[in-house]
């Protein structure tokens, strides 16, 4: 049996369900909750490709801790008892034709591409990914590391509550 | 620089000079802008002397020009001044007439508001009109021209606050304007062909014309210029209505000097217009008609200066007449006296009407005319001088332009010349007749004419400084028309030296026949007006027909109403829709346009970001097709 | 496993997050499509770089890279998001539009 196509087929069945969900429901949960299945579905694929680390982060990270954060956002903010608003017809058609010109022009320009085929070594290990990183990517290491501090705290400067009349620094 | 050449800019220099300081400095003080202006025409005059002197006298002639615009492969424009007996004669009588009304116009004009603007103008007239005389160039004369031109105009429509003079004066502007298109034209194809406008050279290559050079058609263009200004053929109605102005501009500028200035322009460039047999037999056919028509309109005048409007334009006919014959001498002699007594007739004729508030000749004979002794001998004088009674300058110059006519036209011609000079006998006597007889009169007179067109605002009764300030003028002219007869052998000697010419003294067939008719003329009206007990009716008067007809300009200008100032203003019409509609409607739908365009483009920035998104997906889709699947940039 | 499944696949979820980015008005949402779309690109590049002669370990590190910046990214938009609802009491794009004109 062909797991790895099975694996493969289910995880994407699973990742476009949710993804329909997180774009096409009316209420903000349930898109974030579709979001969840989502990701988790993107990570069943990523274990079909052999990549077991990604796709443990990726469920650590995007279901985990990203769409929490989502959770929290939108109830400090928004109004829940208010209906949802009437969604324009124009609005769903023209959001459909762009999205389909944009799919339409990744497959094009992908397909072009001349991939060189397979060498049949599959480096995706994780021990691979570290080594990479910690050799030849360091900086780029070093920079995510900076990016995420930075992050944090912007995050945290930009949604505070500024007192009245006083400006603290 | 020579004496005579730094004369002759000193004097244009002086009313320059005047005229700048009037106008800028002196507006508020009148009295010190009168004495400025006539000091300026005074240096004038001195230098005139001096070059008459200098250059007339021994008969020299000298042309001093400085290269003004250099031309590669030409011979530029040059402009300078031509110092021959002709111009200098013709500055000495400018600058003396306009000396003399200067004076006459410090007492004529007193009290005026405009007294120092009155003087600035003429100043500026004095300064054009000099340099039209001593221009060596034709551009130059060109120039010159046309700033007489707008001094005409200033000085015509003084009186500004009114409407006749006013609009007298944009007739006289417009109508002068007509002639000198043509004027400009034919300079224009001069150059073209000659490459030089200078006066020697125009002249000397008019006797051997060069290929391209059609002397008849510049001739003639030439001319149109000369009927405008001298207000001959169809051209000559806006001369009558310039009688709006002051008398004193009147005499100097409608009589005297300005209008003069296309004879002098013809005396000028005669080798030119001679060469052009053809053009110059049109000029003799038509000065021999508007000398005509004119004596018939002087005839029923009421307006005294209008009938003396009527006598400059016949007798400027008659100037051209005698330059259209050949003999420049003759037309500039007449050119000369006539700027003598028509002035005299002008300033005599505002002391009447200073002193009866009116123009009309019947009223002024109503207010004690034989009081005013100065101008009452100004007035027969002149009129005497006018009429060409001998000895009396007048007199010597006509005969002159009837004997050089006798040499060349034809029979038909010179009996109408004659024919005129009788006419200019009986218009003359009827003036003075009307104006100095007491008025006994057999009906009512109609007021026809509006009242007197001279400054309102002054007192009744001038003080004796302004009297004697109008009085010397007219008694000096006077005196000069019993004396300048004697000059026909100086002007004939420096002018005409081809011409045969005997002297003064010789009275001739030809004269006899013209004392004759003159004196019949003077009989006549002194039958119709002068007697005691006349009907004071001329026999044009009579039939109403011809008093309408010969009154109203022989209805030249109804003619023009209807047909060329219906068309002008139609053709202005359409330009002025053409301006609104058109031209107006199309920037503004520009600018219409662009602010439409702007509102359309300003929707992309519609502040949505999902646009913004959909178009940048929109791009880079694109983008990415062009540059991978069809081989965009290498 | 041919790399066009795993493309189309990716392709499919690009398109799906784009719509959702464009058709949705609540900010929210938008930040999930963009996730969805910023998932789909580190789907594509492990599968080319796994399925085909390119350096595998070379794409787990931009796609754990992607992760990182992804993170930040919501971290910064969820709290822009508490941001502007505090300011304007709207969370609705089509109403946040001062950059027009």
């Amino acid at each position: 049996m062909n797991w790895a196509g099975a694996v493969f087929g289910a995880s994407a069945a699973t990742a476009l369900v949710g993804a329909v969900c997180a774009v096409g429901l009316k209420s903000i949960f349930h898109n974030i909750l579709g979001f969840a299945l989502a990701m988790l579905g993107v990570a069943g694929v990523f274990l079909s490709l052999g990549s077991d680390f990604l796709a443990v982060v990726f469920v650590l990270v995007y279901v985990g801790a990203v769409a929490i954060a989502m959770v929290y956002a939108v109830m400090l903010s928004v109004p829940l008892d208010q209906p949802p608003r009437p969604r324009s017809r124009t609005k769903v058609a023209g959001a459909a034709l762009f999205a389909a010109i944009g799919a339409a022009a990744i497959w094009l320009v992908v397909r072009s591409a001349a991939w060189p085929p397979a060498t049949g070594r599959l480096d995706v290990a994780a021990a691979w990914a570290g080594y990479r990183f910690l050799r030849d990517y360091v900086l780029a290491f070093e920079l995510i590391s900076v990016l995420l501090v930075v992050a944090m705290m912007g995050a945290v400067m930009v949604a505070r509550r500024t007192r009245a009349g006083a400006e603290d620094r | 620089m020579t004496g005579t050449v730094l004369a002759a800019l000193a004097a244009q220099a002086a009313p320059l000079l005047a005229c700048a300081l009037i106008l800028i400095f002196l507006r508020g003080r009148p009295r010190v802008a009168a004495g400025t202006a006539i000091a300026a025409l005074t240096v004038s005059f001195a230098a005139a002397a001096f070059l008459v002197w200098q250059v007339a006298v021994p008969n020299t002639a000298a042309v001093s020009q400085t290269l003004w615009l250099p031309v590669q492969g030409g011979a530029g424009l040059a402009f300078g001044v031509i110092l021959d007996p002709l111009a200098v004669t013709m500055a000495l009588v400018v600058a003396a007439i306009t000396l003399a009304v200067m004076v006459y116009s410090t007492g004529y004009m007193r009290g005026d508001p405009g007294f120092a603007r009155y003087f600035g103008f003429l100043a500026l007239f004095g300064w054009a009109m000099l340099g039209l005389v001593l221009a060596s160039n034709l551009l130059q004369l060109l120039v010159f021209w046309e700033l007489v031109g707008l001094a005409s105009f200033l000085l015509i429509g003084f009186w500004f606050e009114r409407e006749a003079p006013a609009a007298a004066a944009r007739k006289a502007f417009l109508m002068t304007r007509v002639g000198d298109v043509g004027f400009l034209l034919g300079v224009l194809l001069l150059i073209r062909a000659l490459g030089v406008a200078t006066i020697p050279d125009v002249l000397a290559a008019a006797t051997s014309p060069a290929p391209g050079f059609t002397v008849p058609l510049v001739a003639f263009l030439l001319l149109m210029g000369v009927v405008g200004k001298s207000a001959q053929g169809p051209l000559f109605t806006w001369l009558p209505d310039a009688m709006e102005g002051p008398t004193p501009v009147s005499a100097l500028l409608h009589s005297a000097t300005m209008v003069a200035a296309g004879v002098f322009l013809v005396a000028r460039l005669h080798p030119l217009f001679a060469a052009a047999p053809g053009v110059m037999q049109g000029l003799l056919w038509l000065a021999l008609v508007t000398a005509l028509a004119s004596a018939t309109m002087a005839m029923v005048a009421n307006d005294i200066k209008r009938v003396l409007a009527y006598s400059s334009i016949s007798q400027l006919s008659y100037m051209l007449m005698a330059l259209a014959a050949g003999s420049v001498a003759a037309g500039f002699f007449h050119l000369t006296t006539h700027a003598g007594f028509k002035a005299l007739l002008f300033l005599s004729s505002g002391i009447f009407i200073h002193h009866a508030h009116s123009n009309d000749m019947r009223e002024i004979a109503g207010h004690e005319p034989l009081s005013q002794k100065a101008g009452v001998i100004g007035l027969v004088a002149g009129s005497l001088a006018l009429a060409g009674v001998i000895p009396f300058a007048g007199y010597f110059s006509k005969e002159m332009v009837l004997g050089a006519m006798g040499e060349k036209v034809g029979g038909v011609v010179l009996a109408l010349a004659y024919l005129g000079a009788g006419l200019t006998a009986y218009y003359t006597f009827r003036m003075v007749f009307l104006t100095l007889r007491g008025q006994t009169p057999r009906r009512p007179v109609a007021r026809d004419i509006a009242p007197a067109a001279h400054a309102a605002g002054h007192e009744e009764h001038f003080p004796k400084a302004a009297e004697a300030a109008m009085a010397w003028p007219v008694l000096a002219l006077a005196a000069l028309t019993l004396v300048l007869g004697y000059l026909g052998g100086f002007f004939a000697t420096r002018l005409s030296p081809a011409l045969p010419h005997e002297g003064p003294f010789h009275v001739g067939g030809g004269a006899l026949v013209a004392l004759a008719l003159v004196a019949a003329g003077i009989a006549l009206a002194w039958y119709e007006f002068g007697r005691a007990g006349a009907l004071r009716l001329g026999f044009a008067e009579r039939v109403p027909a011809l008093k309408s007809f010969f009154g109203d300009n022989w209805y030249l200008d109804r003619l023009y109403k209807a047909t060329v100032i219906r068309w002008t203003l139609a053709l202005s019409r359409a330009a002025k829709w053409n301006d609104h509609t058109v031209l107006d409607g199309a920037s503004d739908g520009v600018a219409q346009g662009t602010v439409w365009g702007g509102r359309i483009l300003s929707m992309v920035q519609n502040g949505f970001v999902q646009a913004y998104v959909a178009v940048a997906i929109s791009v880079v889709a694109a983008l990415g097709i062009w540059l991978t699947r069809t081989g965009g940039l290498p | 496993m041919s790399p066009a499944l795993y493309l189309g696949f990716a392709t499919l979820l690009f398109g799906v997050g784009l719509y959702g980015l464009l058709q949705r008005r609540s900010l929210v949402a938008m930040l999930i499509s963009l996730e969805l779309m910023l998932a789909a690109v580190s789907v594509n590049v492990v599968a080319l770089t796994s399925l085909t002669g390119h350096d595998a370990s070379m794409g787990q590190v931009v796609a754990l890279i992607l992760v990182g910046v992804a993170a930040a990214e919501t971290a910064i938009g969820l709290s822009l998001f508490v941001a502007i609802h505090r300011a304007s009491h709207s969370i609705d794009v089509e109403t946040l539009s001062e950059l027009k004109g």
